[in-house]
């Protein structure tokens, strides 16, 4: 998993530059409707909205950002797969929306409906608990649900709540596995006790470094930036993990040089620490992770392809 | 940082915020200015028959957001420009009932009854005078008690209330707004089921739309804003149309008003002989403020009753009757109306629950801005980070504080000078409202079928009124159903896979139970 990634980074990096040339051209036909995936306010719904405001400053393009939210981001696709391709609709979502969800709903979308245009960040996902209550790994946990303890386990996606299926499977142990709408509610689920540990995609950072939160686990392929001693999923005998990014996305047939000039622009901004948009990546969600052109698209695919083994893994 | 600090941090955030402009090389906050204007406006709203606080904080909402745009700074400007307008409109609805018999807003009907025998009297200013230091110590005193049980009632509910227990309060809290809102519970409930009904189109778990008819349209829900404008505004603006405007086009009391007193200031013994009015209204008021569901209008009907049945048994004979112009009925009424405002945000606040239509603007606000979730996760008193909610709950203390001065400075003058706006045509005024609202929705959502869904709610809002039902349990419902939503199924799965988890826990049983007795009793009240 890790090599197929590099392999992609590379990929992404060439492609950008054999199209920067062409991108310096392109300008949008009219203003950009950009549809947001996520609940106004977030830090998601802020990282989109601190990217449109510096594109407009940069390059004076207009830019109208729209919440389109639910249904893990398949409501935005819907739209924008019969949105007009020229560059003026535009979505900001997470690749999971174009993989797990697309692929659990069943509901005649598929990657190829879509142009990916570029992912702006990971996630830190974490297995997170309040560090009050003892754990320190998440082997404390899997020891005290062996104990008898009922543990509730907040996921904030379908595809989180079947990894956390799929953790308890492979430790042993059956967890509560409860759904809540976003990292937030995990985290206020997690502090005010309703919770007794969670998915938190780096939300949890100030309070893992306050020492009132604890990492327990990477739900990533690799081990967290913040808590590296922490193992990951395929330590804990899952064959599955959380990896995913943010991405902007536009309907199928985009034309190359829109595609080009628009990730260009956004990865030069997100890179850019002086940016609103760049101090909050870096500060929220590990810094910049740019995937673009044919290297994402083929990313989206193969995400989609794969979904079908955690789906069949987690419904047995 | 200790509770002190963040009362601290939500004052600083009013005053140092954003600076609309600079006064002498000091900034004015931004947020300061839309408190001040929202209370003015609310004067001019609730002073103008046909009008009301409600009207102007759904036009307003909009438009203040595609001006402040989403970002956690837009909250304080906004809510405080709210809060400005609910705080306004209980003031300002007394001025038509003093000086034309015709109450501004429905919650100050009761000041007809002693206002205008006031006014006839030759009395109106010394009545509008009475009307404020009621309307404003009430308010204060609601806002005292506000502050003080907000917080604690968060903390107890999240200290001892588990999610099964949160599902029930939820539960009880719509079955207590169906019951005691509108004509009877039957009525009730059925405005609340519709309300769940509708706001359970398009949304859920699953990834399949639910109840969307297999519509691109209906996917995505229906947007929260056209459902509470439409039902509420259009609603009541098709109703008001189709009761024929001709017999409401004058003010009624439009008779020659006899020369009035020169205007002079309330003595010292007059305010002494009415404040334990005042103070027993205020209480009574905010006691029913902080229940939700039951509105100012009920607060205003028990402060006046309760004074009259008291000045009844108490007064000499030759004092002034309620009735007749009695200076004690005005500030019963005023003071109680008044003193719900404060009281209805502590559902609103410590458990996330409108309680009347003022609250639901105000989580309209919360919800389509971000940033702010009202509930008991607000009252985190995190001392190694600062926990940003906590500041916005304090900084709208800090804003309705700034609104009672406002209404204590300015208010009085300001309202007195409102008479002329009792004589604005409805005729005129209506469609003007159903136009900016619906430009509002468009500005907000950006997508005509909005517009479409205001106008199908609007309708569905005129029809409620017809058959006599009230619309605040569909709204509230429609509010509040994907909360009880998740929290039912966070519930059922937390509690792993029990059914009866409603049922387990004794406190969850209780408010169960209670939420059967609430409507039997309804029932049994209205037979």
């Amino acid at each position: 998993m890790k090599d197929i990634f590099k392999t992609l980074l590379g990929a992404a990096a060439v492609a950008l530059a054999a199209t920067t040339t062409l991108a310096a051209d392109w300008t949008p036909p009219g203003p950009i409707k950009l549809m947001i995936a996520f609940r106004a306010g977030g830090g998601a719904d802020t990282q989109a909205r601190l990217i449109a405001e510096e594109l407009e400053k940069r390059h004076g393009w207009k830019i109208i950002p729209e919440q389109v939210t639910g249904k893990g981001g398949l409501n935005l696709a819907a739209v924008l797969k019969d949105a007009p391709a020229d560059g003026t609709v535009i979505g900001m979502a997470v690749t999971e929306t174009f993989g797990y969800n697309m692929a659990a709903a069943d509901a005649g979308m598929k990657p190829g409906d879509f142009t990916g245009i570029t992912t702006t960040a990971g996630f830190q996902m974490g297995v997170v608990s309040l560090s009050s209550k003892g754990w320190t790994t998440i082997g404390d946990a899997v020891a005290a649900a062996k104990g008898g303890e009922a543990l509730r386990f907040g996921a904030m996606s379908p595809r989180l709540a079947d990894l956390a299926y799929l953790l308890g499977k492979a430790q042993g142990v059956t967890f509560n596995i409860v759904e809540v709408r976003g990292g937030k509610a995990v985290m206020d689920g997690v502090n005010a006790g309703d919770l007794d540990l969670g998915f938190m995609a780096g939300i949890q950072s100030k309070g893992v470094a306050a020492g009132d939160l604890v990492n327990l686990a990477s739900a990533l392929s690799v081990p967290l930036n913040q808590t590296p001693d922490a193992p990951t999923f395929a330590d804990l005998g899952v064959d599955f993990n959380s990896d995913g990014q943010f991405l902007f996305a536009g309907p199928a047939g985009m034309s190359a040089e829109a595609q080009a000039a628009m990730s260009a622009a956004i990865a030069e901004i997100i890179s850019d620490p002086d940016t609103g948009a760049g101090a909050l990546i870096a500060k929220a969600f590990g810094g910049p992770l740019i995937v673009s052109g044919a290297a994402l698209q083929a990313q989206l695919a193969a995400d989609f392809d794969a979904s079908g083994a955690l789906l069949a893994a987690a419904s047995e | 940082m200790d509770a002190l600090g963040y009362v601290w941090l939500g004052i600083l955030a009013v005053f140092q915020g954003p600076e609309a402009f600079a006064l002498l090389g000091v900034g004015v906050s931004v947020t300061l200015v839309m408190v001040c204007a929202g209370f003015l406006l609310g004067i001019v709203a609730g002073a103008t028959p046909g009008l009301g606080g409600p009207i102007a904080m759904a036009i307003s909402l909009p438009i203040l957001i595609s001006a402040f745009g989403f970002t956690p700074d837009a909250l304080l400007p906004v809510m405080g420009f709210l809060i400005g307008i609910m705080k306004g409109a209980t003031i300002g609805g007394a001025v038509p009932a003093i000086l034309f018999n015709t109450p501004g807003t429905p919650d100050s009907y009761m000041t007809t009854l002693d206002g205008y025998p006031m006014a006839m009297k030759g009395q109106a200013r010394r009545a509008l005078r009475i009307a404020h230091l009621s309307s404003a110590s009430g308010d204060t005193f609601s806002d005292i008690v506000l502050i003080l049980c907000a917080p604690f009632l968060a903390l107890m509910v999240e200290a001892y209330l588990d999610l099964p227990e949160k599902t029930a309060l939820l539960i009880l809290s719509l079955s207590f707004i169906a019951a005691v809102v509108g004509g009877s519970p039957g009525k009730g409930l059925i405005s609340a089921g519709l309300g769940l009904l509708a706001v359970y189109v398009g949304t859920g778990e699953d990834f399949y739309p639910r109840l969307s008819m297999g519509t691109q349209t209906l996917n995505r829900g229906f947007p929260i804003a056209a459902a509470v404008l439409g039902v509420l505004i259009l609603g009541t603006v098709f109703h008001q149309m189709a009761q024929g405007h001709a017999d409401r086009l004058r003010p009624s009391g439009d008779a020659k008003t006899p020369d009035q007193d020169a205007d002079r200031a309330l003595s010292w013994p007059e305010v002494r002989a009415l404040m334990p009015t005042i103070l027993r209204s205020s209480v009574i008021g905010t006691v029913i403020g902080a229940l939700p569901g039951i509105g100012s209008t009920l607060a205003a009907t028990i402060g006046y009753t309760s004074a009259k049945a008291r000045h009844d048994r108490h007064s000499p004979p030759d004092a002034t009757a309620f009735g007749t112009g009695a200076p004690r009925g005005i500030a019963a009424t005023e003071a109680a109306n008044s003193s719900v405002s404060g009281a209805n945000l502590i559902p609103v606040l410590s458990l996330g629950i409108p309680g009347n239509t003022a609250a639901v603007f105000l989580i309209l606000a919360a919800e389509s801005i971000g940033g702010f979730n009202p509930g008991p996760s607000v009252f985190r008193f995190t001392t190694d980070q600062v926990n940003p909610e906590l500041v916005i709950a304090f900084g709208l203390f800090t804003c309705m504080f700034v609104a009672n001065l406002m209404n204590w400075t300015v208010g009085g003058v300001f309202m007195r000078s409102m008479g002329f706006l009792a004589r604005v045509p409805r005729h005129r005024l209506l469609p003007v409202v159903l136009v900016l609202t619906l430009t509002a929705i468009y500005v907000q959502e950006t997508r005509m079928e909005a517009v479409w869904f205001t106008l199908g709610f609007g309708v569905l809002g005129f029809g409620m009124r017809l058959v006599g039902m009230s619309p605040l349990p569909f709204v509230i419902a429609f509010i509040l159903g994907a909360k009880l939503e998740d929290s039912a199924r966070q519930s059922f799965s937390a509690t792993g896979g029990d059914p009866w988890f409603l049922f387990t826990s004794p406190v969850a049983a209780v408010f169960m139970a209670l939420s059967v007795l609430v409507v039997v009793l309804g029932a049994r009240r209205r037979p």
